[in-house]
């Protein structure tokens, strides 16, 4: 899905040339964003022999209908009932577990300390509950699947 | 040299409580308390900092190295409806003649919300004791692994001033909204609460009289805050607004009733890379004092930072920051208002230089420390500095301040 990509500001260099009037400036950071598109996109990892991540929950399924925002919301720790007003309980894997990284980057588009520190402030300031940590994608699976309107996520 | 040596001991005392803590809570990743499948939840937070400056005091004696700064805070919250959230905290807090409230309630409230249109859009109400918006930090910023630095930028969050009291928590109710639109997010919250002014001093510093006796009234204050998020907090922008009007009922038959109003805009913008952040705040204080002296005060301040932070790995993350606070934005070097007051002119203004690394060196572990180079003394609390008052205290100084957190 969505990768994180600091790409865009690239322009802002770009623009930076432009204002300032040189324009060899603006050719060579040109050059350097082509030659740096032509190297890192073959480089750009798709993940042929690994594990393709998927949502999971207590359903059966009712998580892979949703919008990938109002997935992010959830797992933001910002939407805490179903469409059919059942509660929503958040199962997540450590912050630097491999399979959690990777959820938040390729799912959710953030990084790991933005959910941290998102949760952190719900917490302590009590407007909202931390999502449930399991320690592995085994606990995960039963943990997700044994409670009503879990949901988590798990690699297959 | 003493007061070096007095450093160089207590840092090694720190060391070996902090060694004697660690070997007892050791490698044992203790589970989160939470009940019924994360319903019920209680957590925490418990730190301890040191402080020393080469001159100049900020909590306590911390020309000589201070420990008097600790923060603690337990809470509970129970999710009695899917959408019905009732949460409570109790915080102790110590931060030399800043903070000498001890324990208290730091909220305790209800919030109810409701998903609409396919849950893109929520509406909610919480009520009680709760904590104000205003801007990125100021909702947990008792907690440090929420907090950039040791200490937050103080042109904008004042810690040792005694309107921090009043911009902690207050009795009154929000409404917000969240909304969102593909990569795009809006949220809004506006706040009416009776502010907790006649607490840690605030009366004092809003009023302008040493030790004003009497009780300040009038309408509860008013606090909005907006926010746009793009794609889930990469990039944040926010304004933040506080609005206070209240009238001081004098106790004393020498010092006069007057009125205070004061606004607080204040503009933050935030850019999360992975592995860096930029951060920046702008705001000002806009304050007018009427009753007290027989021409009416106006005042606008100046309040604003640039930060930069880099995440150099998982655990190892440095700040970079410079932080500004101007007394009057028309006098920015003070001279004008030091003609009037006759003290030094440093006292309008304080420019801080901040360098801080922060380590997660175990599982819900977090050491900090920043060192300032500050160049003005406008936010020092004169109680632990009464030479500021008689127009004593140094210009530039440096100060360095570190904090052991726990939290679960």
């Amino acid at each position: 899905m969505r990768r994180p990509s600091d790409f865009c500001f690239a322009h802002f260099v770009v623009m930076a040339g432009l204002a300032s009037g040189s324009w060899q400036v603006f050719f060579r950071v040109q050059r350097i964003l082509l030659l740096s598109v032509i190297v890192l996109l073959p480089g750009t990892p798709l993940q042929a022999g690994d594990l393709k991540l998927r949502l999971i929950d207590s359903s059966g399924g009712q998580a892979q209908h949703l919008s990938s925002e109002t997935v992010r919301e959830i797992f933001f720790m910002r939407l805490s009932s179903w469409p059919d007003g059942s509660s929503i309980h958040v199962f997540v894997l450590p912050d630097n577990h491999p399979l959690h990284i990777r959820f938040a980057k390729e799912f959710l588009g953030v990084y790991p300390f933005q959910l941290r520190s998102a949760w952190d402030r719900l917490v302590y300031s009590g407007t909202g509950v931390a999502p449930t940590t399991v320690e592995s994608v085994e606990d995960m699976v039963k943990r997700v699947e044994s409670t009503p309107g879990g949901v988590g996520y798990a690699g297959e | 040299m003493k007061s070096l040596n007095t450093m160089v001991s207590l840092r090694y005392t720190a060391y070996k409580a902090t060694v004697a803590v660690l070997s007892l809570l050791g490698p044992v990743n203790a589970p989160a308390l939470e009940w019924r499948n994360g319903d019920w939840q209680v957590h925490g937070f418990l730190s301890q900092g040191f402080t020393y400056t080469d001159h100049n005091q900020v909590f306590g004696t911390s020309e000589d190295g201070s420990l008097d700064f600790r923060e603690m805070g337990l809470n509970g919250s129970v999710k009695l409806l899917p959408n019905l959230l009732i949460s409570a905290q109790g915080l102790y807090r110590d931060a030399g003649a800043s903070d000498d409230m001890g324990t208290r309630l730091d909220f305790a409230q209800v919030d109810y919300s409701s998903p609409l249109l396919d849950s893109t859009l929520v509406l909610g109400v919480r009520g009680g004791r709760v904590k104000v918006p205003f801007g990125l930090y100021n909702d947990t910023r008792d907690v440090l692994s929420t907090r950039p630095s040791v200490l937050l930028p103080q042109s904008i969050y004042f810690d040792t001033l005694a309107l921090r009291q009043a911009m902690i928590s207050a009795d009154g109710g929000v409404m917000y909204s969240r909304y969102t639109y593909g990569e795009h997010r809006f949220g809004l919250e506006l706040m009416t609460a009776e502010p907790r002014d006649g607490t840690g001093g605030a009366t004092v510093f809003l009023t302008g009289i040493p030790g004003a006796q009497g009780e300040l009234g009038g309408r509860p204050m008013f606090i909005g805050r907006a926010a746009y998020e793009w794609m889930g907090g990469r990039g944040r922008l926010m304004f933040s607004i506080v609005d206070l009007d209240r009238d001081f009922r004098s106790a004393s038959t020498v010092a006069p009733s007057g009125n205070i109003k004061v606004q607080y805009p204040l503009f933050s913008a935030q850019y999360n890379a992975e592995h860096w952040s930029l951060t920046g705040e702008y705001g000002w204080i806009d304050s007018q004092r009427k009753g007290f002296m027989p021409v009416t005060l106006k005042n606008t301040s100046e309040n604003f930072y640039l930060q930069g932070e880099y995440r150099f790995t998982q655990a190892i993350s440095g700040v970079l920051r410079y932080d500004v606070f101007h007394v009057d934005r028309n006098d920015r070097d003070g001279k004008s208002l030091s003609r009037m007051t006759g003290l030094p002119r440093h006292q309008f203004y304080a420019r801080d230089l901040t360098t801080g690394v922060r380590w997660e060196f175990a599982h819900n572990f977090l050491l900090a420390a920043d060192y300032h180079y500050i160049n003005g003394t406008a936010w020092l609390n004169t109680t632990d500095n009464p030479d500021l008052l008689s127009g004593v205290g140094d210009s530039d100084w440096n100060l360095f301040t570190t904090m052991l957190s726990f939290r679960f």
